[in-house]
C-alpha cells in the first residue's frame, strides 16, 4: 500500500517537474482566472469596506450584515446564481460567457467580493480614528489620508486579500457550474482534481493537490511573517 | 491677517448641549489659553476649528490663507493644525513620521531641510531617528508630534493638554519649542485644565463654563493663580 502511494507521489512530482503540458495548462487557468477575479474586485471592495466603516448613510447596518452573510454562502450556490445570470435566457446571457474563463472570473468575483468587503470593513473599523485625523490635520488630501490609513492597516488588509484569494483558488462548485471543466479552457486545479479522482487517475490529482498545498504553505508563511512584524501599539 | 473666525457656534451631541460661542477669532501671532473642566468640550472645540468635526450650528471660516484648490474639499482642514492630547504616531520609525509630515508642508526643498534640522534639534530627536515610534515614551511621543507640526511651519496650531503626564525634562523641551513657535508668529491655542508655565505664555483667555464659551483679553487672573500655585508648591 505504502509503495503504491510512493509510486503515485513520484509520478505526481514527475508530472510537475517534467512540465507536463496538461498539468501546467490547468495550473495556468487556475491562477490567471483567480488573479483576474481578485484584481478586478480588490479596489471597489476596499472602497466599499472603507465607506461602510466611515460614511454614515441610511441602511448601512443592513448592507454590512448582508455582506457578512454573503461570505458564508456555499460556492456552489454562487455558481448556480452565476449560471442563471449567464445562461442564454439570463440577465447576462447576451454576453455568451457561460463555459468561458470570463464566466469563471465573474463567478469568482461574486465569491471573493463579500470576503474582501467584510474583512476590509473590519480592518477599517478597527483603525484608530486619530490616524485619519492626524493625517488630515497635517494637510493630507482625502486620497493621501486614505493611503496613510491603508498603510497603517496593511497587515489586516493583506490578510483580507490572502483570505479572498485562498477562497477562490480552491473553490470547486462555481468553477464547475460556470466553467464546465473544459480541458485547456476552463479546467482549473479544483475541478481537475475532482475529475481525475473520479476517473481514478490519482497521479495528476496529487500533482495538482501538491500545487495547492505549496501555495497554502507560502500564503500561511507570508501571513505568519506579517503578523510577526506587526508590533502591538501603545498610546 | 491670517485668522480663523467662528460665529454663533453651537455643539450638541444628540440632545445634549456641549457649548455655545457667539464669536471667536483665532489669529496668527496670538496665544490663547483655552480653559475648562474635564468634559466641557475643549477637545471638541479644537477639532471643530481644525475642520475635523462639523458644528451643530454656526459657521467657521478662514481669512488670509492662500486659496485651496477645489479638489481638496473641506477648506478648514490643514489650516489650524490640531495636536491630540495623546498623539497618534504612524507605524514606522521616528524619521518616517517626520518625513511623512514634511510631504504636506508645501515648503521648498531648502526650507524643508532647514526646518527638518531645527525640528530634530529642538525636539531632541537626533538619537531616536531610527527608533520605532511605537516604542517611544510619553514625553518623546509628544516631542515627535510637535516636531511633525513644526515641519509644516504652521500659521495656527492647537495643542490639547500638551504637557500633561510628562516628566520635567520633556516639559521643558516642549515648552521651549512652543515658546519658539510663538516667537516665529504662530498663532497658538493651548488647552489645559490647570495653570502652568505654558499658560503664562498666553495673552488671551477662552473659558468654557456652564456650556458657554467666554473670551477675555488678559490673563492677569491666570498669572496670579500660577504665582500663587508656585508659591504654595515652593513652601
Amino acid at each position: 500500500m505504502s509503495e503504491g502511494w510512493l509510486a503515485l507521489i513520484q509520478q505526481a512530482l514527475g508530472l510537475l517537474f517534467s512540465r507536463d503540458p496538461e498539468v501546467w495548462s490547468i495550473i495556468s487557468v487556475s491562477f490567471s482566472v483567480s488573479f483576474a477575479a481578485l484584481l478586478i474586485t480588490l479596489l471597489p471592495s476596499m472602497i466599499l469596506g472603507f465607506a461602510l466603516a466611515f460614511v454614515q448613510f441610511p441602511g448601512r447596518w443592513l448592507v454590512t450584515n448582508l455582506v457578512q452573510t454573503l461570505q458564508s454562502i456555499p460556492t456552489v450556490v454562487v455558481g448556480l446564481l452565476a449560471y442563471l445570470l449567464l445562461t442564454r435566457n439570463g440577465a447576462l446571457g447576451d454576453l455568451r460567457w457561460l463555459f468561458t474563463q470570463k464566466g469563471m472570473i465573474l463567478g469568482q468575483m461574486m465569491i471573493c467580493a463579500p470576503v474582501l468587503i467584510a474583512m476590509s470593513h473590519a480592518a477599517f473599523t478597527s483603525v484608530d480614528r486619530r490616524a485619519w485625523e492626524t493625517s488630515r490635520t497635517l494637510g493630507a488630501s482625502w486620497s493621501s489620508a486614505i493611503w496613510v490609513v491603508c498603510r497603517e492597516l496593511r497587515v489586516p488588509l493583506l490578510l483580507a486579500i490572502i483570505a479572498a484569494f485562498s477562497r477562490i483558488i480552491t473553490e470547486v462548485g462555481c468553477s464547475m457550474m460556470v466553467g464546465g471543466n473544459i480541458a485547456h479552457v476552463t479546467r482549473n486545479i479544483p475541478t481537475a482534481i475532482s475529475l481525475e479522482t473520479s476517473k481514478g487517475d490519482f497521479a495528476q490529482a496529487i500533482a495538482l493537490g501538491l500545487v495547492l498545498l505549496v501555495l497554502a504553505l507560502i500564503l500561511n508563511f507570508a501571513l505568519g511573517t506579517l503578523r510577526g512584524r506587526a508590533s502591538p501599539r501603545s498610546h | 491677517m491670517i485668522k480663523l473666525i467662528a460665529q454663533d457656534l453651537e455643539m450638541r451631541f444628540g440632545e445634549r448641549l456641549l457649548f455655545r460661542a457667539r464669536q471667536l477669532e483665532f489669529c496668527q501671532g496670538e496665544v490663547i489659553y483655552l480653559q475648562g473642566d474635564n468634559g466641557c468640550g475643549k477637545t471638541t472645540l479644537m477639532k471643530l476649528l481644525a475642520g475635523l468635526l462639523k458644528p451643530s450650528a454656526g459657521t467657521i471660516y478662514t481669512q488670509g490663507f492662500p486659496a485651496t484648490p477645489w479638489w481638496r474639499g473641506d477648506t478648514l482642514l490643514g489650516k489650524a493644525i490640531y495636536l491630540h492630547q495623546h498623539p497618534y504616531l504612524f507605524e514606522g520609525s521616528v524619521s518616517y513620521n517626520l518625513q511623512l509630515a514634511q510631504k504636506y508642508s508645501g515648503l521648498n526643498k531648502a526650507e524643508q531641510r532647514t526646518r527638518m534640522q531645527s525640528a530634530i534639534e529642538n525636539a531632541q530627536l537626533g538619537k531616536l531617528l531610527k527608533t520605532n515610534a511605537s516604542t517611544l515614551s510619553g514625553g518623546e511621543r509628544q516631542r515627535l508630534a510637535l516636531a511633525r507640526a513644526w515641519l509644516l511651519k504652521p500659521k495656527l496650531l492647537m495643542l490639547d493638554e500638551p504637557i500633561s503626564n510628562m516628566d520635567r525634562a520633556s516639559q521643558q523641551t516642549v515648552f521651549a519649542m512652543i515658546a519658539e513657535l510663538k516667537q516665529q508668529g504662530t498663532g497658538l491655542l493651548i488647552s489645559s485644565h490647570q495653570h502652568s508655565e505654558l499658560t503664562a505664555l498666553c495673552h488671551q483667555h477662552w473659558h468654557i463654563e456652564s456650556q458657554q464659551l467666554t473670551t477675555s483679553a488678559n490673563l492677569t487672573l491666570a498669572t496670579e493663580e500660577l504665582q500663587e500655585e508656585n508659591y504654595v508648591a515652593a513652601h
